[in-house]
């Protein structure tokens, strides 16, 4: 049945100032510049921002697999297992690692085209995944991942003694997504999950997710570029602009009433399914590099609501209602009116 | 000559019409599984491959300024007095094939004994078939050079992939340099600057006593004493081998192991918690290793042609060995044959390594029964 | 407008672009431009020293295997003469012929190569099977069979023999080349305007490939070397004079390789044609950077 409402108030992750930084050969730059967060232990969580943004970045430190040219260098990561232990992600060691990744915490790649080692089937890459956490019962693993098979629609003796080019594209996404679950996580990250498939695995996929999250009740952290993604999905909804949250609140509060210029340029650029036609408007601008910061909020060159304060201090993130947070100075300003194109320069404290 | 150019042309369209299943898409579903393998359609490739060396050679020979056959009945003729059947008929039994008859069917005899085996009688010692000798000389050449093939691909292996995972360390920079020194130096000199050095002046190896494939007065059989003996004869043509090859080896493995790591499936695979020696040996280094295999055909044959040299230079008794002396003394049977079993080695150890190579990577197993549904 | 773009991508000149080359790779790839010294530096000597150093000298028996002195930098020989003078004056013949042997089978890959890719069909199987018989059957067996049918006295022949034989692995790189570059625009460009089949071959595609091909000719020199003195090493090319194969074959035949004092005198062309072989290898692997620019990050 649904397993639900363990530790109902004590968050499952909470991210605390966390600052990342990649050292290239055109210097230092910081991806992540100080994000904050919790996550409950059944609550889905979407992280949605352009490419660049520091989304996936977010998303491989939540596991500890940042590349080797990128460190944390500032700010925690707390997550909490089911006895109530808990443990700072950004200060596990190697072999700890090995333990939390997957059976604490797994993460679902962008694109799984090529997730899969070639040469092996793929029921020999689900034992590995058992054996590394030291289940030894074939029968039981072979149960578990059977079951978590079916609830992806998928018909397990096909799938596993398959090597995975013989599965289409869609097909191993899925797969991936019942072996995410197989240690049974707490929490679950996916990259990107309907990115590069056609439309109806997308549907399939976006279902298959749906339905999982209600049987067996773990968190989920999605990280996207697709704004009506998080619609279907999400429970609380996060937009991240040039490394930082720029708003955080639950999905209708954001979907109705966002209070950010950058979320609002997001829902406009999705025309209305329902109701009469309006003006598309897309985000002039691109987005900043993260090389060369502007002085000041990181969106004011592209916002319309730029004052001379935008351009000089950068906004913290801060309430602005009831669990809604927004980093803008004119964020009461901000209105999902489409048909308004300029909304004039008034300045907000 | 025309004829055979349409002839050849036309066996590459069959066999590329092997490839896509053109041909036997009509025959029953066992025969087009069994027709659409990959290992038949290489082991095809390969018969091929040695039927048009053996016709070419063949050919050749006869239309060579100085041709070796009639230069023989001549020499018969003129120094020995024979008639000119006397010649002939000596000349077929040497020769394996009768060279009284049009050249046509003359190479159809030739073919006929081929396939039977026979490949003539020595020129030099009549009454001693040519396959007698290859059959005492070829196992020594066979053994060293696989030998060392074998040690060569799997230390440049290793070496490579400690060289991928401690990229830009010392380890890394010094094989790099050691090894594309040694692959540049043609191999026998290396031979030659391994006598020197490491036996005349340092004196540490008895290099006299190393010549030859084994010591006189060993027995031949199982034993620990022969098998020692052997190695020991063995190991400076081995040694240069390895020295020679492993550098390219260990390159390749180097940057194949370096793209491999950058895969989803290993980041995927940390991810699952897996430990870095499983990662390492069933997720890099299985799929790192798939493209040597492509280079097998090249270093076999490096290691074969070079063999000429090297084993005169280290006195090993091996086919190169005899090839010379055969050269030496103008015994053109012998050293028909003896091209060709070099040759249909190099061929050999090319489908080897393709067949190994189609076991270890599924993708191509079942490439072409996809592609039929 | 796609007619502009063809003329554009036109290579400059190529006086320009290889000087460029020459300063980037002083700055990045010491080694590779030390190894680009060093072969024209043997090229020189090849070419001037049979010139500027005189001839060894008549046999003194007085003065066999002698060790290493003023006045003989690298000792005697088993005749006395002096080897030094025998290795400047010993690369010639050899640098000439690996030349010659890996211009033509340079030029073989290349017409045989871009013909089989542009024009397809018959020539290219016909091609794609010979290439494959030669590639698999190994080079230096079979010269030195070809030895016992074909007296290898002249240098001409010996380098027609080895260029007969190399070619495989470059014509199959021009061949996927040409290929490639066959579909993209500014050969439609070219064809658009008429040009002939040549023309478009030899003055749009192929510039593309230079730096390779150069590489590759690089590559041929060294293979040919290889197979050359390995020839004249075992005796089986009979040539007169006095280049580092021979050297090398008298040394062995006299034994020189076992005693102390001559050690030097097969040494000597062993360091000439080892250093020599290190320099080619080492300038053709930076022109392999030329070509691909990535390679020069690892």
């Amino acid at each position: 049945m649904i397993k639900r409402r363990q530790s109902l108030n004590e968050p499952v992750l909470s991210v605390r100032d966390l600052v990342i930084q990649y050292e290239g050969a055109g210097g230092v730059v910081q991806a992540v510049r100080g994000v904050r967060f919790d996550l409950a232990p059944d609550e889905s969580l979407a992280v949605i921002g352009e490419s660049g943004c520091g989304k996936t970045t977010l998303g491989l430190a939540l596991m500890g697999l940042l590349p080797k040219n990128a460190r944390i260098i500032a700010g925690q990561i707390l997550y909490r297992t089911r006895d109530g232990r808990i443990y700072d992600v950004v200060r596990l060691s190697g072999r700890e690692f090995r333990n939390f990744r997957w059976k604490e915490c797994a993460m679902v790649f962008q694109g799984a085209l090529n997730a899969f080692n070639p040469v092996l089937k793929i029921w020999d890459q689900v034992l590995d995944t058992a054996r590394a956490h030291g289940l030894r019962d074939r029968t039981r693993v072979r149960d578990q991942c059977e079951r978590l098979l079916r609830l992806v629609q998928l018909d397990p003796d096909r799938v596993l003694q398959s090597y995975p080019h013989e599965l289409s594209g869609g097909m191993r996404q899925r797969v991936m997504i019942a072996l995410s679950l197989l240690l049974e996580p707490r929490l679950v990250i996916y990259d990107e999950p309907t990115t590069a498939l056609d439309i109806l695995t997308q549907r399939a996929i976006i279902e298959v997710l749906r339905s999982l999250r209600q049987e067996l009740g773990f968190a989920m952290v999605f990280i996207s570029h697709d704004l009506p993604l998080a619609a279907e999905l999400a429970d609380r909804v996060a937009t991240m602009y040039a490394g930082r949250i720029v708003e955080l609140a639950p999905v209708r509060h954001l979907f109705y009433q966002p209070r950010h210029p950058y979320t609002r340029g997001l829902l406009l650029a999705v025309p209305p399914v329902s109701g009469p036609l309006t003006t598309v408007a897309s985000i002039p601008g691109s987005p900043p590099s993260l090389a060369k910061l502007p002085p000041g909020c990181s969106f004011a060159p592209r916002c319309e609501l730029a004052t001379d304060h935008c351009r000089s201090e950068e906004p913290p993130l801060c309430t602005v209602g009831a669990d809604h947070w927004s980093a803008c100075h004119c964020w009461s300003a901000v209105s999902l009116d489409r048909r308004t194109e300029r909304l004039g320069g008034a300045s907000h404290a | 000559m025309i004829k055979r150019l349409e002839a050849a042309a036309s066996w590459g369209q069959l066999l590329r019409g092997l490839e896509h299943r053109s041909v036997v898409s009509h025959a029953p579903r066992v025969i087009r599984r069994i027709a659409s393998a990959y290992v038949l359609r290489r082991l095809l490739k390969a018969i091929l491959t040695v039927w048009i060396v053996v016709t070419t050679t063949f050919f050749l020979v006869r239309l060579m300024p100085g041709n070796p056959v009639e230069v023989y009945i001549h020499t018969l003729i003129s120094q020995y007095g024979f008639t000119y059947d006397e010649a002939a008929n000596q000349a077929a039994s040497l020769f394996a094939f009768d060279p009284d008859q049009p050249l046509v069917l003359q190479y159809l005899d030739y073919m006929r004994s081929l396939v039977r085996g026979d490949l003539g009688q020595s020129l030099v010692s009549p009454g001693t078939p040519v396959s007698s000798i290859l059959l005492r000389y070829l196992p020594w050449t066979l053994f060293s050079a696989g030998l060392g093939l074998f040690c060569s691909f799997v230390l440049g292996l290793s070496l490579g992939m400690l060289m991928a995972y401690r990229r830009g360390g010392v380890i890394d920079h010094l094989l790099t340099a050691l090894g594309s020194f040694f692959q540049a130096v043609p191999n026998y000199l290396v031979a030659i600057v391994l006598i020197v050095f490491l036996g005349v002046q340092l004196g540490w190896l008895p290099v006299t006593k190393m010549r030859g494939a084994v010591s006189p007065g060993v027995q031949p059989g199982l034993t620990m004493a022969f098998v020692a003996d052997v190695l020991y004869h063995a190991a400076l043509p081995v040694l240069t081998y390895v020295l020679t090859t492993i550098g390219s080896w260990m390159l390749l493995m180097k940057s194949s192991t370096l793209s491999t790591l950058e895969e989803d499936y290993v980041t995927v695979a940390r991810a699952r918690g897996l430990s870095d020696g499983r990662i390492m040996r069933a997720y890099v280094g299985r799929n790192a290793v798939l493209p040597l295999f492509a280079q097998v055909a090249i270093a076999a044959g490096f290691v074969v042609g070079g063999s000429v040299v090297i084993e005169r230079i280290f006195v090993y008794e091996g086919i190169g060995f005899v090839l010379l002396d055969a050269i030496n003394r103008r015994d053109y049977t012998l050293m028909q044959a003896i091209f060709l079993v070099i040759t249909v080695s190099v061929i050999g150890a090319n489908l080897l390594a393709d067949l190994l190579y189609s076991r270890l990577d599924p993708r191509i197993r079942r490439q072409t029964a996809e592609g039929e549904r | 407008m796609s007619n502009q773009n063809a003329l554009q991508r036109r290579p400059r000149s190529v006086l320009g672009l290889v000087a460029a080359w020459l300063a980037d790779l002083f700055r990045h790839d010491k080694a590779g431009f030390l190894g680009l010294v060093s072969v024209v530096f043997f090229v020189g000597l090849a070419l001037f020293g049979p010139l500027l150093v005189p001839e060894p000298g008549k046999p003194d028996v007085t003065k066999i295997y002698q060790p290493p002195s003023l006045e003989h930098p690298l000792g005697t020989d088993y005749e006395g003469r002096d080897v030094l003078t025998q290795v400047l004056r010993g690369g010639r013949s050899i640098i000439l012929v690996a030349v010659l042997a890996a211009l033509l089978s340079t030029a073989i890959a290349i017409t045989f190569g871009s013909l089989a890719a542009y024009l397809g069909g018959t020539v290219d199987s016909v091609t794609g099977l010979v290439t494959d018989v030669v590639l698999t059957v190994p080079q230096f067996p079979l010269l030195v069979v070809l030895s016992a049918f074909v007296k290898l006295d002249r240098p001409l022949l010996l380098a027609l023999l080895i260029g007969l034989l190399s070619w495989p692995t470059l014509l199959r790189a021009v061949r996927a080349q040409v290929l490639s570059l066959k579909e993209r625009e500014f050969v439609e460009a070219a064809r658009a305007l008429g040009l002939s089949t040549f023309h478009i071959l030899f003055r749009e595609i192929l510039p593309n490939m230079a730096p390779y091909i150069v590489m590759s000719f690089t590559i041929g020199i060294t293979a040919a070397m290889y197979a050359q003195v390995g020839l004249y090493f075992l005796g089986l090319a009979p040539l007169a004079g006095e280049n580092w194969g021979i050297m090398l074959n008298l040394a062995w035949i006299r034994g020189a390789i076992f005693f102390k004092d001559s050690v030097l005198y097969i040494l000597a062309p062993v360091l000439a044609i080892a250093l020599l072989q290190l320099s080619l290898v080492t300038a053709a692997r930076s022109l392999e950077g030329l070509f691909n620019p990535r390679l020069r990050e690892s």
